[in-house]
C-alpha cells in the first residue's frame, strides 16, 4: 500500500512538471489564437530563454529568478523579430509555408544556441536549492514552490492584462474575429507581433524554470516542444483556459504513470490522454467548434 | 556510331575524374599526402560533450604523431601524416551511419576510432564490416564485435563491455558496502538505467552477474527512463519507497547527475549512488558539485584522482595546455586509439586495409592511458582488451569548491578505504 505522503510527493512533482506544459502551451495557443500560427519551434525557443537566464546568471551572478524577467524580455523581443521576418512573410500564403518555416526554425536555433554556447551541458544554481519547507508530511523544495507560484503569478497578470486592459481586449478580439477588429480600428500586425512576443516571452520563463531545477543544452526544447502541443489539442485550440487545465493534468498523469507502470509509458500515456480527450470531445476540453 | 563514341568518351571522363578525386591525397610519385583516420564521434546532438572530448583527444594524438613526421609506411618508404577526417553520428543511429559511409567512400579512411553510445555504434558499424578496420573506443556492449549476422572481424573493442564493469561494481556492493550496512541481511539495491542499449545491457549483465553467482543482493527497484529525461523525481520517490541500500545508475552525465542531486536534495533518497564510467569527465563534477560528496563512481581513466601511469601527467598538461580544460575518459580511450591505428599501420608497412586489420590483432604493445590486465595492449578471441576498472569515491573540498575523486579499488591503485556519505541512511 502506497503511503500518503509518496502520493502527496508524486502530485507536487507531477505539479511543477505541468507548470512548464502550462507556460509553453499558453505561450503556444496566445500565438496560434491569435495569428492562427503553428509554430513548431516553441522549444527552441523556450530554450534560447534558458540560456538568456543562463547567460545573464554567468556574467551578473543575480538571483536566477530575478534575472528570468529579462531573459523574458531579451525572448519577447526576439519572438517580435521572428513574427515581423518570418512568419508576417508567410503568413496567409499557405499552412506549408508556415509549417517549413517553423520547422526551419528548429534547426537554425538549435545550431545557433550550439555555435554560441556550444552543446556543453549547463546549469543555473539556484540560491534556494538546498533549501526546503517542512510540511510535516513531506518537504518541498523552494524552487519547486517558487515555480508553481512564478507560473500561478504569470498566468494572474497574463489573465489581468486581456481582460483589463484596452491592448488585451484588442489582442482578444483579433482573435474571435481579424476582421471585425480591422474594422473596429485595432492595428491587426501589431497585435501579431505581441501575442508573438508574450508568447515567447512565456517559453522564456518555461526555459528558466525548466534550466533551475535540471541541468540543460541546446536540445533541451524539443521534448517540452511536442509535449507543449499535445497539451493545446488536448485543452483545446486557442484555449488559454484549456492550456492551463491540460498542461497541469498531463503532468500529473505523466508522474502517476511513470510512479505506478514505470518510465517507458510516459510519452505514451501523453498520447494515450490526448485520444480519449479527442474521441469524447474532438475539439479538445475547451476548444470551440468553428 | 558518332553516338556510341560519344557516350564512351563521357564514361571515360567520368571514370577519370572519379579516378583522380580519390587521388587528391596522393603526390606525384603515388606517396599519399596524408592518411586518412577517421573519428566516428558524437560531435553534435545529446552526447556531444563526450563527442567533443574524443575529437580534442584525437587531435591531441594525431598533432603528436605528425610532430614526429608520421607514421612510416615500409610501402613507400617514407613517413606519412595522419588526417583526422570527422564523422558526426549527432548521437543518431541514423546519421552515424551516413556518417561512417562518408568516412569510407568519399574520405577513404584506412582506420576508423571512436564510436559513442552501444545503440548508435551497433548501426554504424554495419557500413564497415569486413571492409575498414574500426577501433571502437567509446561502445560498452560486447555485441559490437560479439555480434554474428555481420562479419565483425574488422572491429576492435577498446574499451570496457558491460561484463567487464558489472563484476567490479556489484563485487564492490557486496564486499565493502554489505559488511557496513547489511551484514545480517541481502543487500537492497536499486538500478535506475536509461531505456536504450547500453542501459538495457548494463542491468542485463548485472543481473545475469548476481544470479550466476548466487550474490547475497536483492533488486528492490528497477526503474528505466527515456533517454531524453530530466525529471527523475517520481522515478527516485518509487525507489525511495522500495528503501534501498544503494541505488547504481546507469546513464550519461546529464541524467546521472541529475538522479545523484535529485534524489537527495528533493526526495530525501539518502543513500550511495554508483555511475557508470561514461560519466568521467569535467562536466560531471562541475554538474553535482557538494551533491557528489561521498558517492561513487566506476571508471577506468582517473584524470582528477592519482598520476597512476607515467602518462597521465604530460597527457593532462598537453590536453589542458591546448584545450584549457580536464580530459575526459572517453578521450582517453580514443587518444589510445589513435595510437593504436597509427602504430598497426606502420607495422602492416602498408595502408591496405585488411593488412591492417590483421596488425591490430597482433598488437602486443605497452598499455597507454587505458591500464590493462597484464599490462599489454592485446586482444582476445573476442577482439575485446581486458582494462583495469576503478572504483572511485568523489569528495567535496569546502575550501576550493571543487568536488575530487580518490580511487578506493583496485587494491593496487587505491588510495585510500571507502567511507560512508555523511548524509547516508540505511536502507531495508
Amino acid at each position: 500500500m502506497t503511503e500518503i505522503t509518496t502520493l502527496l510527493q508524486i502530485f507536487i512533482w507531477g505539479l511543477t512538471a505541468g507548470c512548464i506544459y502550462v507556460l509553453m502551451a499558453v505561450g503556444l495557443n496566445m500565438i496560434f489564437g491569435v495569428m492562427k500560427v503553428v509554430n513548431f519551434a516553441h522549444g527552441e525557443i523556450m530554450m534560447l530563454g534558458a540560456f538568456a537566464s543562463f547567460g545573464l546568471y554567468y556574467y551578473t551572478g543575480l538571483n536566477p529568478y530575478f534575472l528570468m524577467l529579462f531573459s523574458m524580455v531579451i525572448i519577447g523581443v526576439f519572438g517580435v523579430i521572428i513574427e515581423r521576418f518570418g512568419f508576417r512573410k508567410v503568413l496567409g500564403t499557405g499552412k506549408l509555408n508556415e509549417i517549413f518555416l517553423s520547422l526551419g526554425l528548429i534547426y537554425i536555433l538549435q545550431n545557433a544556441a550550439v555555435k554560441l554556447w556550444t552543446d556543453d551541458i549547463r546549469k543555473i544554481n539556484s540560491p534556494y536549492s538546498s533549501m526546503t519547507l517542512d510540511l510535516g508530511v513531506l518537504n518541498i523544495t523552494y524552487d519547486r514552490i517558487i515555480a508553481i507560484a512564478f507560473t500561478a503569478l504569470i498566468l494572474i497578470s497574463l489573465y489581468l492584462f486581456l481582460i483589463r486592459t484596452d491592448v488585451g481586449r484588442a489582442l482578444r478580439a483579433t482573435s474571435q474575429n481579424h476582421e471585425a477588429a480591422m474594422l473596429m480600428g485595432v492595428n491587426v500586425n501589431h497585435m501579431y507581433m505581441l501575442s508573438f512576443g508574450i508568447g515567447s516571452a512565456l517559453a522564456a520563463s518555461a526555459g528558466t524554470v525548466h534550466a533551475i531545477l535540471s541541468p540543460f543544452n541546446p536540445y533541451m526544447g524539443t521534448i517540452p516542444g511536442i509535449m507543449a502541443f499535445t497539451v493545446i489539442i488536448i485543452g483545446g485550440l486557442g484555449s488559454i483556459p484549456g492550456a492551463i487545465i491540460a498542461g497541469l493534468m498531463l503532468g500529473l498523469v505523466q508522474n502517476f504513470t511513470i510512479f505506478y507502470f514505470g518510465g517507458a509509458w510516459k510519452e505514451a500515456v501523453a498520447f494515450v490522454l490526448l485520444i480519449i480527450v479527442l474521441v469524447i470531445r474532438p475539439t479538445g476540453i475547451f476548444g470551440e467548434e468553428h | 556510331m558518332k553516338i556510341i563514341n560519344a557516350k564512351l568518351s563521357i564514361i571515360a571522363l567520368i571514370l577519370l575524374v572519379l579516378i583522380t578525386a580519390g587521388c587528391t591525397d596522393t603526390s606525384e610519385e603515388g606517396t599519399p599526402e596524408y592518411i586518412n583516420i577517421g573519428l566516428v564521434a558524437p560531435l553534435s546532438g545529446g552526447a556531444s560533450d563526450v563527442g567533443n572530448d574524443m575529437k580534442q583527444a584525437a587531435v591531441l594524438a594525431v598533432e603528436e604523431i605528425n610532430a614526429d613526421g608520421g607514421v612510416y609506411v615500409k610501402e613507400y618508404g617514407v613517413k606519412i601524416p595522419l588526417k583526422l577526417v570527422e564523422g558526426d553520428t549527432q548521437t543518431s543511429p541514423t546519421e552515424g551511419v551516413t556518417a561512417v559511409e562518408r568516412l569510407i567512400t568519399s574520405e577513404n579512411v584506412v582506420v576508423l576510432v571512436g564510436g559513442f553510445s552501444s545503440g548508435v555504434t551497433l548501426a554504424n558499424q554495419v557500413p564497415a564490416a569486413g571492409k575498414v578496420p574500426y577501433i571502437i573506443t567509446g561502445a560498452s556492449s560486447s555485441q559490437v564485435t560479439r555480434r554474428t549476422e555481420i562479419d565483425t572481424s574488422y572491429f576492435f573493442h577498446y574499451c570496457s563491455t558491460t561484463d567487464d564493469y558489472s563484476q567490479p561494481i556489484l563485487q564492490f556492493f557486496v564486499d565493502e558496502l554489505k559488511p557496513m550496512v547489511a551484514a545480517d541481511r541481502d543487500l537492497k539495491l536499486a538500478l535506475i538505467y536509461r531505456d536504450d542499449a547500453y542501459g538495457k545491457g548494463v542491468i542485463e549483465s548485472s543481473v545475469a552477474y548476481i544470479e550466476d553467482n548466487s550474490m547475497p543482493i536483492e533488486l528492490v527497484a528497477k526503474e528505466k527512463y527515456p533517454t531524453d529525461e530530466t525529471d527523475f523525481h517520481t522515478y527516485l520517490t518509487k525507489i525511495a519507497e522500495a528503501k534501498p541500500d544503494a541505488v547504481y545508475t546507469v546513464g550519461f552525465v546529464k541524467d546521472t547527475s541529475s538522479v545523484y542531486i535529485q534524489g537527495q536534495r528533493d526526495v530525501g533518497l539518502n543513500t550511495l549512488y554508483m555511475a557508470v564510467e561514461c560519466n568521467e569527465d569535467p562536466a560531471f563534477y562541475e554538474l553535482l558539485g557538494e551533491w557528489g560528496d561521498g558517492q561513487l563512481l566506476e571508471s577506468k581513466f582517473a584524470p582528477y584522482a592519482a598520476e597512476y601511469t607515467e602518462l597521465m601527467g604530460p597527457y593532462k598538461e598537453a590536453y589542458l595546455a591546448k584545450w584549457d580544460e580536464m580530459p575526459g575518459m572517453m578521450g582517453a580511450d580514443t587518444y589510445d586509439g589513435i595510437y593504436l591505428a597509427a602504430s598497426a599501420i606502420e607495422r602492416a608497412g602498408s595502408l591496405d586495409r585488411t593488412q591492417v586489420r590483421d596488425a591490430i590483432k597482433q598488437t602486443n604493445e605497452q598499455e597507454m592511458l587505458i591500464l590493462l590486465e597484464g599490462g599489454n595492449i592485446t586482444f582476445d578471441e573476442y577482439n575485446e582488451i581486458s582494462p583495469i576498472i576503478f572504483i572511485e569515491q568523489m569528495f567535496w573540498d569546502e575550501e576550493t569548491e571543487e568536488l575530487k575523486p580518490v580511487i578506493i579499488l583496485p587494491d593496487s591503485l587505491k588510495e585510500q578505504d571507502f567511507v560512508l556519505p555523511d548524509n547516508y541512511e540505511i536502507g531495508g
